[in-house]
């Protein structure tokens, strides 16, 4: 027997016997975050006059239905794992960029957890960032989409897998395969594995990759996996909280310009699908904020950094970002041009959903519900 | 160069450059002239200042890295990690401390900058994106309003080689070594060939085998930062001169700044054009050549799923068939080649001493970028200003030529 038997067996003995507690839906939630994460991306190529061809979705189809806070300051470290940490705890953390360690303080999540006794599957991140791990707060389900398809692709390539060639459904069931027997070594975090093994939670992802693998585009897009995921999650398992991350602009790194743009104007099509998805629910629509926040800026042009390569500097080029929400925290749409902080959006949002984040250091915004 | 001579500065400066300084004493028969004579006056400088002056220059960094959370360097600690870099972004102080590194240097910079022979030199910059693009607007537009165009008789793709060649064969500055007079660095083997043997030339393409051996090393490394230091420091010790060949595996100083640039990450193992950019910036930096051509080329698009794995090549088990992206090499072409100009004006001796020219092969005129003061020669080459002349290859080829040995 290996490590791999073992580990398919046990959580399929668990989930049989707990299948009934498993497969029973939470009851609907009163108040529900969808928060989504973009990585870096600079006001050059987003909301200025010059980006704005960019993001025709953000500019013209949300900001106008949204509080838009087009001047919010990251103070922390502009590094993904930090950044995303800080904007779930509320504080400005300094762990491991790895995601080796976890934040220092509570999260929106562990503070829904445990000031509401929330079910396990209420609390789910989707992520294309492989920085993000299960560590960003234990108990949650974290679902890293691109690192499934990453971890695929890596097995067909180096000749691991029974499969030889990268085609639509031997990658298919190379993902299959992964989901089965090795989400956990690639760095899936479940509460449970009663809750993974969940037939509907299961169906969940086979529903998502089978849509995203045979697609009407090619598949290149690690983040199109990502919000087939988290809509699937939406969909099925309505949680009280989700965040997703999309990281397809920080091909950046490596230097090709046009696929970050490409990847912006992704994002921007993906969070308006996602929108779009949310209002034709009527359930998600009487109950749902969408907050969507791009994590940083990233160097300016010149810089001894590479510009738009990285997110380094300490410039208001890499340091301002900008936060937009929609749906029921909205009280009246409007653009609100003082600076604002990305650790004062978890102790507003917790208000809203009457949770309190007691260890935050950021303020409450007044133009939200509470 | 005996790093004992500078124990007792060593022992004065700042944690955080002790690493660093170790590593380019290690490095030292690595680094290109340029480098050494920087290195070098620096350190004179600093080991001269009286002790008040340098608690002055260093003070204030010191006063940082007191409320930072270093790693347990010790004196002889050579290079910073991954690891180590990592702890250092991540410190609260981390803005404060680049902040202040950066006024040291530029106070040491300052200082040493009438210390090097070679800062006054004429020097010449070429950025030459390929042919095939499909260009519908103006190139360069952020670029054009400190610059000028200049029409051309034929495109450079006729005479851009012969030109490079000539230039390469010209000579050099009194004091200046061969590793110092040409570089190219290129997608594909576009200007190397008539280059001759003393000019540096590196090509994405060439350097396939050796980026082949990085990338399955790369690909090998396990999801945690010490498999990565540890992968990081075997491909440092890796023997590469049979993989590199030669005119590159046998000379040092090239050998190892080709390792470095494939170790350093911003996509030169993964895109060609980012190779060119970073290659030419690293270069700039490095070797700080009197003459640099970055050749830039086209990328194929990204193939379904194995785009997903950047560190991979595109080719391996995926039957998708290649297929250029004309459109998004234009887009990587214009804005990397203005990052190789931004790099050059970081360096002292490329601000105002340097002409810099953007051409694209099949565009029949060029925008060229010069020092504030007028540059000999070039009024008579464009001619009257009411009669402005297309410039022929030949004209050009002497203009620049007397400009690098002026």
């Amino acid at each position: 027997m290996t490590r791999r038997t073992v580990l398919r067996l046990i959580p399929a003995a668990v989930a049989a016997r707990l299948a009934g507690v498993a497969r029973a839906r939470p009851p609907v939630p009163g108040k529900r975050l969808v928060l989504v994460t973009i990585g870096g991306i600079r006001r050059q190529e987003s909301f200025s006059a010059q980006g704005a061809v960019n993001i025709p979705h953000l500019m013209n189809d949300l900001l106008p239905q949204s509080v838009f806070y087009p001047y919010t300051a990251n103070e922390g470290v502009t590094s993904h794992f930090n950044t995303i940490s800080s904007v779930l705890t509320g504080s400005w953390e300094h762990v491991d960029d790895w995601g080796s360690q976890k934040p220092t303080r509570p999260t929106l999540f562990h503070y829904l957890q445990t000031q509401q006794h929330t079910r396990p599957n209420e609390t789910w991140v989707v992520t294309s960032n492989k920085q993000l791990t299960a560590n960003i707060s234990p108990g949650v389900n974290v679902i890293l989409s691109k690192q499934l398809l990453v971890e695929a692709v890596e097995r067909i390539i180096q000749g691991q897998a029974q499969r030889r060639q990268l085609e639509r459904d031997q990658i298919l069931e190379e993902m299959r395969s992964v989901i089965e027997t090795d989400y956990e070594r690639i760095g899936w975090g479940v509460p449970s594995a009663s809750s993974f093994q969940d037939p509907e939670v299961k169906q969940t992802f086979i529903t998502a990759i089978s849509n995203f693998i045979h697609g009407p585009d090619a598949p290149t897009s690690g983040d199109e996996l990502t919000f087939l995921v988290g809509r699937e999650v939406l969909d099925r398992l309505a949680p009280s909280m989700l965040m997703m991350n999309f990281s397809d602009v920080e091909v950046a790194h490596s230097g090709a310009y046009s696929l970050h743009v490409g990847g912006i104007r992704r994002s921007d099509l993906l969070c308006h699908r996602l929108w779009q998805f949310i209002q034709s629910r009527p359930d998600l629509k009487a109950t749902t904020t969408l907050v969507i926040m791009n994590e940083f800026g990233r160097d300016p042009d010149g810089s001894s950094t590479n510009g738009f390569f990285n997110h380094r500097t300490n410039t208001e080029c890499c340091r301002i970002a900008w936060s937009m929400v929609l749906g029921q925290a909205v009280r009246k749409p409007q653009v609100v041009e003082r600076t604002i902080r990305q650790v004062d959006m978890a102790p507003t949002i917790g208000s809203w959903m009457g949770i309190e984040c007691e260890k935050s250091e950021g303020r409450p915004l007044p133009e939200l519900a509470s | 160069m005996d790093p004992g001579i500078y124990k007792e500065l060593l022992s004065k400066v700042p944690r955080t450059f002790v690493p660093s300084l170790n590593e380019q004493f290690r490095r030292w028969d690595f680094l290109f002239p340029s480098a050494q004579r920087t290195l070098k006056a620096q350190l004179d400088w600093l080991a001269g200042l009286s002790g008040p002056e340098f608690k002055k220059l260093f003070a204030p960094l010191i006063e940082v890295e007191s409320r930072m959370e270093l790693p347990n360097w010790q004196p002889q600690t050579v290079g910073i990690g991954i690891e180590d870099a990592g702890m250092l972004a991540r410190s609260p102080h981390y803005g404060a401390w680049r902040t202040e590194v950066a006024k040291v240097f530029t106070r040491i910079d300052e200082a040493t900058a009438g210390l090097n022979p070679l800062a006054h030199i004429p020097r010449l910059l070429v950025c030459s994106l390929p042919s095939g693009l499909p260009i519908e607007s103006e190139l360069w537009p952020d670029l054009a309003t400190r610059g000028q165009w200049l029409a051309l008789a034929e495109p450079p793709l006729k005479w851009e080689r012969s030109m490079v060649a000539v230039l390469a064969r010209r000579r050099l500055p009194a004091g200046m070594e061969d590793v110092e007079g040409t570089w190219i660095v290129e997608c594909s083997p576009r200007f190397f060939a008539g280059a001759g043997p003393g000019a540096v030339a590196i090509s994405w393409e060439r350097l396939a085998a050796v980026r082949r051996v990085f990338l399955s090393r790369l690909n090998a490394i396990q999801r945690d930062l010490k498999s990565a230091d540890r992968t990081a420091g075997d491909l440092d010790k890796m023997d590469l001169a049979g993989l590199l060949g030669s005119g590159l595996g046998d000379r040092p100083r090239v050998r190892e700044f080709i390792r470095k640039l494939l170790l350093s990450g911003n996509g030169s193992l993964v895109f060609n054009n980012s190779f060119t950019e970073w290659g030419a910036a690293e270069a700039l930096l490095a070797a700080q050549p009197q003459m640099l051509v970055a050749g830039f080329g086209i990328r194929p698009k990204l193939k379904p799923f194995s785009s997903t794995v950047l560190f991979e090549d595109q080719h391996r088990n995926n039957p998708t068939q290649d297929e250029d992206d004309l459109a998004g090499s234009l887009i990587d072409g214009q804005m990397l080649s203005q990052y190789v100009y931004y790099s050059s004006q970081r360096e002292a001796c490329y601000q105002d001493h340097a002409l810099t020219l953007f051409m694209c092969a099949d565009l029949p005129r060029l925008l060229v970028l010069g020092p504030k003061e007028p540059v000999a020669g070039l009024e008579a080459l464009l001619g009257p200003l009411t009669l402005r002349q297309k410039i022929a290859s030949g004209d050009l080829t002497d203009f620049l030529l007397k400009w690098l040995e002026t």
